[in-house]
């Protein structure tokens, strides 16, 4: 039983499966994906492939993303997308 | 003189209006689908705006379709060497009409709209010219109704409406053309119907895929492999329409088709109802990447013959249904060489559509062309000249050459101009060579001289 709430955060661990939902996704070996990377400059991703991107997040760690509250920002970096999953409370 | 490649713009003006006298106003309103689909119900949208501002600049692409009698709307004046270029090369171009500003989240018709010196000059052309976008929305609707511009064309709503490909899925049955099997889903319940299908073609080891109704080409697709897949995107539109008790939905399901090469088709309903087979390209792709579009494809003429019999049985189709004007197929080849002869119907004007000018004017009888892309890493705004100097012999120098055309410059700067830092670049080539070998080698070096040009800017 996991009690989200009550845990101590683990943003690092929440960056890490962002980290592997990315490379999920992109479906390249050879790519190097780190906390700063920025999703849409520097790794292409696009309306295509996000929708994707977040249900390999949501697999990961056992939560249900409501994409209404998702804004472009969320999407600027690793690190963005792992703040916007600690800020709705959902690891 | 009459250059070879007036002859697409003369037919398109007959087929529109009835003559080939009156000039056309050009608007590259690119992915017009966002406003066509900006209603409609398909896979859960994240809003992103980050790829808008290039997309808006694929308006510079109608420089090269227009002729010298036509006028281009553009959100920007283009590099005037690249614009030397162009003339250099005997290439007649239109009359410019820039808008009075420009915001890159904006197509070209939302910026002309506010523009009151553009739509002074617009209005001058009412009664002499008549409006020709991309493709017809509210938007464009909207120009034509504020300067009183006739707009060439069928209304909005027809061409949403043939747009959608549930449309193109119905049709494709109706008429007895081939087509991947697939369900129509315009509600949650046919959703939950469609699922049960989907259910057993991956039980079969087969592959499934969501499609937006309303999605641009290659985008709004969700590929699924495993059940689990399938019942988290089932759960995510069943929660939506749930949560909004709009049970409505504008989506797709079909298996997944496994195809050995792309083509695209287009052809031109006329006025009267007649329909006129224009081209069909062969998709590039290199290790799966899609690189761009090469003319002539390498079809067998029984598989031509299918290509041509579908575009003329969808053209009488779709002018029952009233639309008028180009339109451009996506289709495919299974790896057996059988025809796919529509995946998807864009009833607008395609990327292909803006190569024809090109085609006509500079391609010989008989040789190769290969519209692509090449990516560039952008620190700060380019200079034609700087691209030109980095290709230098490879750049096109004159129709019955060999060697590769810019065909939007715009794209190079889109996003660096849009935002703070260094961004992507898109620079759109027509190249063109003796023998698809060449182009294809002509290609490679292409790409390594322009991968150099941002090495050099990064250092």
């Amino acid at each position: 039983m996991t009690m989200a709430s009550e845990a101590t955060v683990d943003r690092a661990a929440v960056v890490d499966h962002v980290i592997d939902a990315v490379v999920a996704v992109l479906n390249r070996d050879s790519v190097q994906v780190t906390e700063q990377t920025r999703l849409m400059d520097e790794l292409g991703l696009d309306s295509t492939n996000v929708l994707e991107l977040l249900m390999h997040l949501e697999d990961r760690l056992d939560i249900m993303i409501d994409s209404d509250t998702l804004e472009q920002h969320h999407f600027e970096s690793v690190g963005t997308l792992a703040d916007y999953v600690l800020e709705q409370g959902l690891a | 003189m009459t250059t070879t490649r007036e002859p697409f713009v003369r037919r398109l003006r007959t087929a529109l209006l009835g003559t080939a006298r009156t000039p056309l106003v050009f608007l590259g309103n690119f992915e017009v689908e966002q406003r066509w689909g900006g209603d409609e119900l398909g896979l859960p949208r994240i809003a992103l705006t980050a790829g808008d501002a290039m997309v808006n600049r694929m308006d510079e692409f109608a420089l090269l379709l227009a002729g010298p009698d036509d006028y281009v709307v553009l959100k920007d004046r283009p590099d005037p060497e690249h614009l030397a270029y162009l003339e250099a090369l005997g290439l007649a171009l239109p009359h410019l009409l820039i808008t009075d500003r420009q915001d890159p989240h904006h197509t070209v018709t939302q910026d002309a709209l506010d523009s009151p010196a553009l739509l002074a000059r617009l209005s001058a052309l009412a009664g002499v010219a008549a409006l020709v976008p991309h493709g017809v929305s509210v938007d464009e609707e909207a120009l034509a109704a504020r300067t009183g511009v006739a707009l060439a064309g069928s209304p909005a709503a027809v061409c949403k409406a043939v747009n959608g490909k549930i449309y193109s899925r119905r049709i494709a049955t109706e008429l007895g053309l081939r087509q991947s099997v697939g369900w129509t889903c315009e509600t949650v319940e046919e959703l939950d119907e469609a699922v049960e299908h989907a259910r057993e073609l991956l039980a079969a080891g087969r592959t499934v895929v969501l499609k937006d109704s309303y999605g641009v080409s290659g985008k709004g697709l969700l590929v699924i492999q495993d059940e689990a897949r399938l019942g988290q995107i089932h759960r995510k539109l069943h929660r939506r329409a749930d949560r909004s008790g709009d049970h409505r939905l504008a989506l797709l399901v079909e298996e997944w088709v496994d195809k050995t090469i792309d083509l695209n088709y287009q052809f031109t309903v006329f006025r009267d109802g007649g329909v006129h087979f224009d081209f069909v390209k062969e998709a590039v792709t290199a290790g799966g990447v899609h690189k761009g579009h090469r003319m002539p494809a390498g079809l067998t003429s029984r598989q031509l013959a299918i290509v041509r019999q579908s575009a003329a049985v969808l053209g009488a189709r779709l002018a029952q249904d009233g639309y008028l004007g180009v339109v451009g197929v996506d289709a495919m080849l299974d790896p057996e060489g059988g025809v796919y002869p529509v995946v998807e119907i864009n009833a607008r004007s395609n990327m292909s559509t803006y190569q024809i000018g090109l085609q006509e004017h500079l391609v010989p009888a008989g040789w190769s062309a290969l519209a692509r892309q090449y990516p560039l890493r952008v620190v700060q705004p380019m200079r034609f000249g700087e691209v030109r100097d980095a290709l230098g012999p490879l750049l096109l120098s004159g129709a019955g050459e060999a060697g590769m055309v810019v065909q939007n410059f715009s794209t190079v700067n889109a996003l660096v101009r849009a935002g703070t830092g260094p961004a992507e670049g898109r620079l759109y080539g027509f190249l063109i060579a003796p023998t698809a070998g060449e182009l294809m080698a002509m290609d490679s070096e292409i790409a390594d001289r322009l991968a150099a040009v941002t090495e050099g800017v990064r250092r």
